[in-house]
């Protein structure tokens, strides 16, 4: 996308963008770089040594079914939680932007889910989904064996993605609620002035008008389904039951942090940040387009 | 609004309230779980009515973790990344849409790819910078030959450094290094009407001035929005902190939370835990609601 | 910020170091102890470095927890890379291996020696001291947290089927069952199948049991150990717990599940459960009111000659590239935890057993073991020196053992969920667990262990 009315002084311009530059030189392209480096060696993780193999750790990677199974179980997590997260993260914030009453407690509160540290989340959540205790041992008690994700991969599967959408429900409904608020209320006075009802107005006026920060927010949640998913899936799964849960960063991690294979881990983040990479360029690409900036 | 819709009201206060009570049950759980004591916290299911040893708990999760510093700490980190995030990213989004010179998609690119690799797992290398954070520079100076320059020139042989363990540049400044706000602050950029900016310079106003005047009190919501996300995230940041942080005198509330959790082996003293967690939990909850504050409705109209 | 370097500089810091040298006798000489536990242990290990502290005043130790053991070796890599250690560090059990190759230690036995300290390392107990010491037998770091798996049964309930004392072997154990299940015991039996459960499950049977869980015992004798479980006990043993789990005599339980198997024994659900001894203390705390229970060692099948089973827990490493003088304090620290005094300290606060003989006799002449709620503890010292460990029962020796109990996990969970039979699950096991030590080993090239 771009502007018709710039600014003339491109130093100028060049200069705005050099603390960000110089942030994320610093702190992240040298560190990521060693990254790079490690993927292509096998290091000792306490230094002293590595050896140079090439595409060797790549290789036995792709060459692994295990890591197949990770990377379909990490694009269903990403997808069917960046629906959820987003869709109930609109409906909420549409409603709470009628400003009916109450709905200052409400913009609070919805919020909160996002700001939930993980111990809490850790312990609220096994108690609505643990299959033994509170409100899904009630379900068990009419369905027998209906909920088990101890041993049944589609269950646990299902506890992640619930409670990684419910903390992102609290992310997606601030910067719905900030981008619905920045519309002018004179338009949807307009509009309900000549008789339009509210499914309608939302239709024409305030869907097109967000639709730059419903582009962003896809964009962002799907990343951070990728990214930001490996401490739900340790507190609550662990991986399992048999590798069910092992999404790709969550591999990463338990690898690279638990296991101390540096390499391999490295390798596969590079694998991951490829896939996202692809990913937000079709977004880029293809979404973009149908996104009314002005 | 105008019209009258009770009907469509009712469901909304309807959803609205399911919204409500899925987004704080978490926190009563939490709330319940803090006031039992260690046995009745380890039934399960667990009971929902509150036990009698609420400020008991509080008192001793925040005398043994030593709360009220690590609370600072924890406020000082959050508000800076918040703060750093906000400010420097909006000075990227500007220079990305309201500039044309070459490279320009590349930078957006470089920046958005920090979004890719989260620091969990470049945390070695990312340590090894913090520790000395001129350490590239000497490297690319060192490879360049730029060193070896300068020592034969002046004799003098340089060595850069700048350890940043144990303070709170060194908490911050790596966890500002992401694109999220560049892209927020793109997406609204992009819709700020032309008009607006023929204006600005029909007056004469250079591109700083129109950053200042115009471009950010008009992004006020996103800036909140942004701000609010940014502080939750910070404030439960715990791998860094914790790598970052061996003196206490600059440790965090969260990485002190995490010392309250039980370990295996250890008493399954839940309670206490959820105690220090709903306090520590508490302070960004408080900020959420300062934060509304700064949302308000849009006065200009963004469409043409 | 440029420090500029010349001759003169170094010079002139050597003066200033020597200088700096003569009032230090004032000031205590610090160094950082980083250590893995947390929650009540945590507090516990805190206390233990005031102790020190107070008992002299040319050392102080500043402790750390880092939350977990993970963490620890984590952060203390990342630490170590940078220049930046800390002195003394906690590392778990299955990290000896990954600390032995690191080459980024100071030999724990010679620090004592070079600071005067004479440590008599028969005083260990055996299954203790060879865990984490070379094959040769020297002590490279010095056992810290300590403890072994235990069978906890309710007697309660097996009072009901009119039996006074815990099954011996895994032929009773199946028969128990059956009769607790047959007199209404809906759980006679919890068992979890994560991969931290490895250590109970496969490792300390294959302990008692005298099994191999991998070549070249167990691994202690070179990196090219690979695994063979799949043609020992264990299989058969994976075969029974899977039979009895079908016949509803035993229960997976996990705290996402809603309740871990200790908190399940505690409230009377389940009957029996085996456990680390380091729960005994909680199982006290968080019983179910008037509940009758006991600890006895863990069942062999019949016709085994019982050998001891193995330590889990920590050991304290002493990294290189400190000064003389930290290394003088982390002498006298070691020295302060080998005490015996420290012994009954640490076992009376926490669940973990004393690691000494010397420490062991001054907590029984002080009583500890004769009443609640220690009593019964001193049955992990029984299990621990059931025998003199063998080639095999010293311990485990395996790189990147932390991944191997994740996929013992794993299959674990594919053959309780019915994917796979017991064998194909075993024998997975093992092929993916030996990709694991392949690629230790090749990381590895040219060193071998100590």
């Amino acid at each position: 996308m771009e502007k018709r009315v710039t600014f003339g002084k491109w130093t100028i311009g060049i200069l705005f963008a050099v603390p960000q530059l110089i942030l994320i030189f610093t702190f992240f392209y040298w560190p990521a770089g060693q990254a790079v480096y490690w993927s292509l060696t096998l290091q000792q993780p306490w230094g002293g040594g590595n050896i140079w193999v090439g595409l060797d750790n790549f290789r036995s990677i792709l060459a692994n079914a295990d890591y197949w199974n990770s990377i379909t179980a990490s694009l269903v997590f990403a997808g069917v939680s960046t629906g959820l997260a987003m869709v109930i993260a609109l409906v909420l914030a549409t409603l709470t932007d009628r400003q009916l009453a109450g709905s200052r407690l409400y913009r609070v509160v919805l919020i909160w889910p996002y700001g939930i540290a993980a111990p809490a989340l850790a312990m609220a959540f096994r108690f609505i989904l643990a299959p033994e205790a509170g409100f899904m041992a009630a379900v068990n008690k009419f369905w027998p064996g209906f909920w088990d994700p101890g041993l049944n991969g589609a269950d646990a599967m299902a506890s992640v993605i619930i409670a990684f959408s419910w903390k992102y429900v609290g992310y997606n409904f601030i910067f719905f609620l900030a981008a619905l608020q920045a519309i002018p209320r004179s338009l949807i006075e307009a509009a309900a002035m000549d008789g339009s009802g509210v499914v309608r107005r939302f239709r024409d006026i305030q869907f097109p008008l967000i639709t730059p920060t419903i582009f962003f927010l896809l964009v962002i949640n799907i990343t951070e389904s990728f990214q930001d998913s490996f401490g739900i899936v340790d507190i609550m799964t662990a991986g399992g039951p048999a590798n069910a849960t092992n999404l790709m960063v969550y591999k990463i991690y338990s690898d690279g942090f638990k296991g101390l294979d540096y390499s391999g881990a490295a390798a596969q983040s590079i694998i991951l940040m490829l896939l996202i990479i692809a990913l937000t360029i079709v977004q880029f690409r293809f979404i973009e387009r149908r996104v009314h900036y002005r | 609004m105008v019209e009258r819709t009770p009907i469509l009201n009712f469901f909304t206060h309807l959803i609205l309230f399911a919204g409500f009570v899925f987004c704080v049950a978490p926190f009563v759980i939490v709330a319940i779980a803090a006031s039992h004591n260690l046995k009745d916290v380890n039934d399960v299911p667990m009971s929902l009515l509150p036990g009698s040893d609420f400020f008991v708990n509080i008192k001793t999760a925040w005398t043994t973790a030593d709360l009220g510093p690590k609370l600072f700490n924890s406020f000082v980190m959050a508000a800076g990344v918040a703060a750093g995030k906000v400010f420097i990213s909006a000075l990227t989004a500007f220079s990305i849409v309201y500039f044309r010179y070459p490279g320009r998609m590349l930078i957006f690119w470089l920046i958005f790819v920090t979004l890719m690799l989260p620091l969990e797992v470049r945390i070695v290398p990312t340590y090894a910078v913090v520790a000395n954070v001129l350490s590239p520079y000497q490297a690319i100076m060192d490879v360049t030959g730029i060193s070896w320059l300068i020592e034969k020139v002046s004799g003098v042989q340089v060595s850069l450094s700048l350890g940043l363990l144990n303070s709170y540049t060194g908490l911050i400044m790596p966890l500002i290094a992401t694109a999220t706000g560049t892209f927020l602050y793109r997406q609204f950029f992009l819709t700020v009407p032309d008009e607006l900016t023929e204006a600005a310079r029909m007056d004469g106003a250079g591109a700083l001035r129109f950053f200042i005047d115009i471009l950010l009190p008009l992004s006020r919501n996103n800036m909140a929005a942004l701000g609010t996300i940014m502080f939750l995230w910070a404030w439960n940041q715990y791998l860094w902190p914790l790598l970052i942080t061996t003196d206490q005198s600059h440790a965090t509330a969260v990485t002190e939370l995490k010392q309250l959790i039980p370990n295996v082996g250890g008493a399954p003293e839940w309670h206490i835990a959820m105690a220090g967690t709903l306090i520590v939990m508490l302070p960004p909850l408080v900020v959420v609601v300062l934060m509304q504050r700064w949302f308000v409705r849009g006065l200009i109209a963004t469409e043409k | 910020m440029i420090i500029v370097k010349r001759g003169l500089t170094a010079l002139a810091a050597g003066a200033l170091s020597t200088a700096l040298a003569v009032p230090a006798l004032a000031e205590p000489v610090k160094f950082d102890f980083w250590f893995g536990l947390s929650g009540d242990l945590a507090r516990v290990v805190d206390t233990l470095c005031k102790n020190f502290n107070a008992s002299q005043t040319d050392y102080e130790v500043v402790c750390t927890s880092q939350g977990n053991y993970d963490a620890t070796l984590q952060n203390t890599i990342a630490a170590f890379r940078a220049g930046k250690q800390p002195t003394v560090v906690q590392v778990y059990d299955v990290g000896t291996a990954t600390m032995m190759l690191s080459g980024a230690y100071k030999p724990a036995d010679k620090l004592m020696e070079e600071n005067g300290y004479k440590i008599d390392y028969s005083d260990y107990f055996p299954g203790i001291a060879r865990y984490y010491a070379t094959s040769k037998g020297e002590m490279l770091s010095f056992p810290f947290n300590s403890s072994t798996a235990l069978m906890y049964w309710n007697k309660d309930a097996f009072a009901k089927i009119g039996k006074t004392e815990a099954p011996k072997t895994w032929e009773d154990v199946g028969a128990d069952l059956k009769a607790l299940k047959d007199a209404g015991y809906d759980c006679p039996m919890a068992i979890n199948i994560s991969g931290n459960e490895s250590w109970q499950l496969m490792e300390q049977f294959s302990a008692i049991h005298n099994q191999p869980i991998a070549t070249k015992n167990n691994g202690y004798d070179g990196l090219d150990a690979r695994l063979e479980m799949n043609k020992t006990k264990f299989v058969q043993y994976v075969t029974d717990l899977k039979k009895w789990y079908d016949g509803g005599l035993i229960k997976i339980k996990s705290k996402d599940l809603g309740q871990d198997m200790v908190q399940a024994f505690a409230t009377g659900t389940c009957q029996v459960i085996m456990t680390s001894v380091g729960d005994h203390g909680t199982v006290g705390k968080t019983q179910k009111e008037g509940m009758h229970w006991d600890v006895a060692e863990l069942p062999v099948y019949a016709g085994t000659e019982r050998k001891n089973s193995l330590v889990g827990g920590a050991s304290l490493w002493v990294l290189s590239g400190k000064s003389d003088a930290e290394y003088k304090g982390a002498a006298a620290f070691l020295n302060f935890i080998h005490d015996p005094k420290t012994a009954l300290f640490w076992s009376t606060n926490t669940g973990y057993i004393p690691v000494t003989k010397s420490g062991f006799e001054y907590m029984k002449s002080s009583g500890f073991y004769d009443k609640a709620p220690y009593k019964g503890r001193e049955v992990a010292i029984e299990s621990l020196t059931a025998s003199e460990p063998t080639e095999i029962t010293r311990g485990i020796r395996l790189g990147n053992f932390t991944q191997i109990r994740a996929e013992f996990g794993t299959q674990m969970q594919a053959i309780f969920a019915n994917k796979v039979s017991v064998q194909d699950g075993v024998d997975a096991l093992v092929k993916n667990g030996n990709a694991i030590l392949d690629r230790f080993q090749q990381t590895y090239p040219n060193k071998t262990l100590p």
